[in-house]
């Protein structure tokens, strides 16, 4: 079952790159009291995703600042290397967009947005979306409906917001 | 299973970044007839498999190359894009080193040398080795025990030949 507009996000345990490597961060405890945009995407590397969706989050990141958005985090099913070469290749770390690795899937199995495309291979990743979260709770849910990023881009986020 | 001189490895499907986007290719088509190398890694873009690992054969292609070995590939549980973007900036498709991602893992899990470490975000994993196959039979192997990189280095496997 996919999550909508006023439900509570799963709790999961997601990893950050540190300077001592990768670092357990509990999603739920950094969503707690805060508001954070967080885009999630089939993979680090792949074509629509490095040269369409994180670019429009490094675009609109000052925009999400303004409007009092305390952190946007790029959620992958990836893990904590690949998300930090790819956010340095992409210039989202840069940006100050947080690249997060979804390593086991559990928060986009917990989305309800795990899928798989065996012939490019990509096993159990994650549907594209975007979301604002506050404390915790989806206040503003886009999940892209088809191929491309339209409305899971920084820019419609932005605007909804 | 295990890996062993006079035997085989399991067959494969794996998934290959082409010139068109990621293509599927079988074990035994890269095998048959030729004498090829193979050698596996926990991920791409992590530390000793970027810093140890891929460089020993990338200093030892020329010298698998005049003993008579057609290709070498390198085996991670990554996709095909990830490890297109590693393969470039390791210098190892430079070589000549041929990438093949084990994406969905089977291959390493037959094989019985997948391993998980959460806490650093790698999943169903692959431990280190190194093979000859000559037409498919292995005709030479270093395995290195789990979290060592060692024996299945380049220098080493090329030692054997």
């Amino acid at each position: 079952m996919t999550i909508g507009f006023g439900d509570r996000l799963p709790a999961a345990t997601v990893l950050e790159m540190t300077e001592d490597g990768p670092k357990p961060v509990d999603l739920a405890e950094r969503l707690k009291g805060r508001r954070v945009v967080i885009f999630g995407l089939p993979g680090a590397f792949t074509g629509i995703c490095s040269t369409s969706h994180v670019p429009s989050f490094i675009r609109t990141r000052q925009g999400f600042a303004d409007k009092g958005v305390d952190e946007v985090i790029c959620l992958a099913v990836n893990d904590p290397f690949v998300m930090n070469a790819w956010g340095e290749a992409t210039g989202a770390t840069a940006a100050g967009i947080v690249m997060l690795a979804d390593a086991s899937g559990a928060f986009a199995k917990g989305i309800g947005m795990l899928f798989s495309i065996p012939e490019r291979g990509l096993i159990d990743r994650s549907r594209r979306y975007a979301l604002l979260a506050e404390d915790g709770v989806v206040k503003v849910w886009h999940p892209e409906p088809d191929r491309g990023c339209s409305i899971s881009g920084g820019e419609a986020l932005l605007e909804a917001i | 299973m295990t890996i062993e001189v006079g035997g085989r490895l399991p067959e494969a499907t794996f998934s290959k970044m082409g010139a068109e986007g990621p293509e599927l290719v079988q074990l035994g088509d890269l095998t048959k007839g030729r004498k090829v190398v193979l050698f596996a890694l926990p991920g791409a873009y992590t530390g000793p498999c970027s810093t140890i690992h891929v460089p020993s054969f990338v200093r030892t292609a020329a010298d698998f190359r005049a003993k008579g070995i057609a290709d070498i590939y390198c085996v991670a549980v990554n996709d095909p894009f990830v490890l297109k973007a590693w393969g470039e900036s390791t210098g190892g498709t430079a070589a000549g080193i041929t990438f093949l991602g084990d994406a969905d893992g089977s291959f390493t899990r037959a094989l019985g040398m997948d391993f998980t470490a959460p806490q650093i975000g790698l999943h169903g994993r692959s431990n280190r080795y190194a093979v000859v196959l000559d037409d498919g039979v292995i005709a030479a192997a270093n395995v290195d025990k789990p979290g060592v990189c060692d024996i299945s280095v380049g220098e080493a496997l090329l030692a054997k030949l």
